[in-house]
């Protein structure tokens, strides 16, 4: 007998979320997590909550995720940092202005609430930007949430809704024992009626142990965070070409992110390195982008790992050909999204109808191909 | 009085050579072998830069480059005073906070 209507696997934004939307539709729900809820990406990620960066293909379930967001404090019982700024995309030159044209085109007839603004107007928004703008675009929904705060923020709610956390140690293999899924973790053994696999960039992993395979794509995503300095922008700062967010906390502090990459191995202690051109390709476009940057001090710089798949869509959805087993990944800018995708799996697995399509993992999982060896 | 009096020892010590600074604009003059956050303390200065956020006064705490209290701007640097040695011609500006950046 199982002891579990659903375990889940991975406790990032996108497990808790799920696990969440089961457990307060009256689903007995576990959360397995290798270390603590919230510590890979969904804990690390620079926050931003900005609708106009998201693809045109992902605007509805950001749009609904934000919505998630805003009303998660209250929800949660718990201060989650979320805040509303507005955000202003900055184009340098014309080419670059040309694409921003062109992409938030997309994101606006997508559902954004955006308007291209001139660069007087950009200026007026923000005094903090550079006057070399030729171009910017304005979305005054955009936000950002202090990603330390999301384990914390899921841990409560997760308890309260009556499900149970197991954090700790890593789950090292998922067996079948009829109909139910038999989960081990160190030496806690876990059986369920259902898994979800939420595994971050380590899917690829978690579908392996019942025998699937996932071509992953991982990244290495860098973050910066400078001293503390007086207040100089306030508006959510992003660049045409997607290389630079930057916003200012209300401590003083500004984070800079832009997904430039680190190197690291995301297996064996996660240990990752800074390549110092990305570093100082980032920091050079940020004091570009915000010039009274240029005396403020970088205080630390880290990476997170995050998951990809070619079309660069999200796995949410059931395993093909296993009854009973789901995953949920690979979502692009996945922090703003991870509320309302949980949500959406959840449904589908408590046969409730899911408000937007989800996304076939069939796709890119499948079972390997049995290799001819030599007689 | 910052800049006018100053607190070194006059006797019995040896120094190295002066090295002149301008401190905010102003030529005064400190030894080497001395940090920026001692030339500045011996020259009077106690508050070195204002705090980020309510502007309070700030300066020479730790004395050893931890705190970040004293710093101020070496040649338009940020730098902690206490770690930076002074160096003649050096231009040295305080009360330095992320706004003065945008005149300097
Ligand atoms: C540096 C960085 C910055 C980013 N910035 C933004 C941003 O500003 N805005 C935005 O919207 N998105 C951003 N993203 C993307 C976003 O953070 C991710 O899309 C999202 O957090 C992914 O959530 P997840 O739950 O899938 O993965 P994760 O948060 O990585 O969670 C996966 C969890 O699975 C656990 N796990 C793995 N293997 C096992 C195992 N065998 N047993 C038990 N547990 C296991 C891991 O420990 C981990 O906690 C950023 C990503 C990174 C890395
Ligand atoms: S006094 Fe603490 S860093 Fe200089």
């Amino acid at each position: 007998m199982p002891d579990f209507d659903v375990a889940v696997v991975g406790g990032g934004i996108m497990g808790c979320a799920t696990a969440l939307q089961l457990a307060q539709h009256g689903m007995r729900v576990v959360v397995i997590e290798r270390r603590r809820l919230g510590m890979e990406a969904s804990g690390m990620n620079a926050g931003t909550l900005s609708l106009q960066i998201k693809r045109a293909a992902l605007v509805p379930y950001a749009l609904r995720g934000y919505e998630l967001w805003k009303t998660m404090a209250a929800r949660f019982g718990m201060d989650v940092g979320f805040h509303v700024r507005g955000g202003l995309t900055i184009a340098f030159t014309e080419t670059e202005a040309e694409v921003l044209v062109e992409r938030m085109g997309e994101r606006r007839a997508a559902g954004v609430p955006l308007e291209i603004v001139s660069p007087a107007r950009a200026l007026e928004i923000e005094p903090g930007l550079s006057h070399r703008l030729v171009l910017a675009s304005h979305c005054a929904l955009d936000g950002y949430a202090n990603s330390n705060l999301t384990g914390a923020a899921f841990r409560k709610a997760l308890l309260r809704a009556g499900a149970t956390v197991r954090e700790g140690e890593a789950v090292s293999a998922i067996d079948r024992d009829g109909g139910t899924f038999v989960i081990r973790a160190g030496e806690a053994v876990s059986r369920a009626a259902r898994v979800v696999l939420a595994g971050g960039a380590w899917l690829d992993r978690l579908v392996g142990f019942l025998g699937f395979n996932l071509p992953l794509h991982c990244r290495v995503n860098m973050v910066s965070v400078t001293e503390r300095c007086p207040p100089i922008v306030r508006a959510m700062v992003g660049h045409a070409l997607g290389l630079l967010t930057l916003k200012q906390s209300d401590n003083g502090t500004v984070l800079i992110g832009g997904g430039w990459q680190g190197t690291g191995d995301r297996d064996g202690d996660r240990a990752t390195e800074v390549i110092p051109e990305n570093l100082l390709g980032n920091m050079q476009l940020a004091v570009y982008a915000v010039p009274a940057l240029v005396h403020t001090r970088l205080v630390r710089t880290w990476h997170g790992f995050e998951a990809h798949v070619p079309d660069f869509l999200p796995l949410a959805g059931a395993l093909p050909g296993i009854d009973n087993a789901f995953v949920i990944g690979c979502v692009r800018g996945g922090y703003t999204i991870g509320p309302y995708m949980g949500q959406l799996l959840g449904d589908l697995i408590l046969g409730r109808r899911p408000g937007l399509p989800l996304f076939d993992p069939g796709r890119y999982i499948h079972r390997p191909m049995v290799a001819l060896t030599a007689p | 009085m910052e800049g006018t009096t100053s607190l070194r020892i006059q006797q019995a010590v040896r120094r190295g050579p002066p090295v002149t600074l301008s401190v905010n604009g102003e030529a005064m003059v400190a030894y080497a072998g001395e940090t920026v956050a001692t030339a500045l303390r011996l020259l009077g200065f106690r508050r070195l830069r204002s705090s980020p956020r309510a502007g309070q006064p700030r300066g020479l705490f730790c004395a050893m480059g931890v705190c970040q209290e004293c710093v101020v701007r070496v040649d338009g640097r940020t730098v902690p005073a206490c770690l930076e040695p002074v160096r003649d011609g050096m231009s040295v500006v305080t009360h330095v906070d992320g706004r003065d950046g945008l005149s300097l």
